[in-house]
């Protein structure tokens, strides 16, 4: 009964059982009683002033990686380039490049295409292209 | 075309003499019975590293895209004629899949624990 003022839980149980008229109860009840009536409350008007359904507003397009949209050509090795190590020539993984599944497969199907074809060195990243801005979420560059 | 089911492209390249290994390349498809839709020049540049072939070690090479259209029969033989000529360093040919359309992706989806394929238990 001390800290039941502020719970609201317990102000409708103890309204339930307060029979005498003591200053404090009064005013609980008396909200409890209005909240209650509100909730059945049906404007007799029409004017409806519910909230319409709607998706959310707000809502965040979905996430996309950052090849969302961009065909992968294994003869664009510029781009290619950009998902290899500058020193040993590897393909980093899917947690370094941050690419989705379909994509990060993609690429790296087609840097080993581009490998074998001849366009693409394999044991180092071609020299043009290692100044292009970084991708990557290298933490340690080997 | 009836027999034409296959857009093929083709990717190789030469040494120096370009002009003459390219007309054999295309006459050689064509007596085939390919249909050669375009040819390329992906420019002369050093190669990404050197190519042994034909007993000879190459530095520099012509680039060259062939789109052509043919039954896949002739493939094999293709390969194995392109195989055979001196001129040419490094040929491919490869199936020219359609174009998908890009606005499939759905973006980065969360993986989903719960699915059929990934059991919690054991």
């Amino acid at each position: 009964m001390f800290a039941v003022r502020n719970c609201r839980f317990f102000i409708t149980f103890t309204n339930l059982k307060v029979t005498t008229r003591n200053p404090e109860n009064v005013f609980s009840l008396g909200l409890w009683q209005r909240s209650l009536s509100i909730q059945q409350y049906e404007n007799p008007a029409g004017n409806n002033d519910m909230p319409i359904k709607m998706d959310n507003p707000y809502k965040e397009p979905p996430k996309t990686c950052i090849l969302c949209g961009v065909t992968v050509d294994y003869k664009n090795i510029q781009l290619l380039s950009q998902f290899v190590s500058p020193h040993t020539g590897r393909i980093y993984g899917r947690h370094i490049t941050g690419l989705c599944g379909k994509k990060q497969k993609e690429v790296s199907k087609a840097i080993k295409r581009a490998h074998h074809m001849g366009f693409m060195p394999v044991t180092l990243k071609e020299p043009a292209f290692l100044k292009d801005p970084n991708v990557c979420d290298i933490k340690y560059p080997e | 075309l009836s027999h034409a089911k296959y857009n093929l492209t083709s990717s190789l390249f030469f040494q120096l003499e370009t002009a003459a290994a390219l007309r054999r390349t295309v006459e050689t498809l064509m007596g085939k019975g390919a249909v050669v839709r375009s040819l390329e020049n992906m420019g002369e540049k050093t190669l990404p590293y050197k190519i042994s072939k034909h007993n000879l070690r190459h530095t520099r090479g012509g680039y060259f895209l062939v789109d052509f259209s043919a039954s896949p029969t002739i493939i094999p033989s293709m390969l194995d004629h392109l195989e055979r000529d001196i001129d040419v360093i490094r040929p491919t040919i490869l199936k020219k899949l359609p174009q998908k359309t890009q606005e499939e992706c759905p973006g980065l989806v969360p993986p989903d624990h719960e699915g059929k394929s990934f059991s919690k238990r054991k």
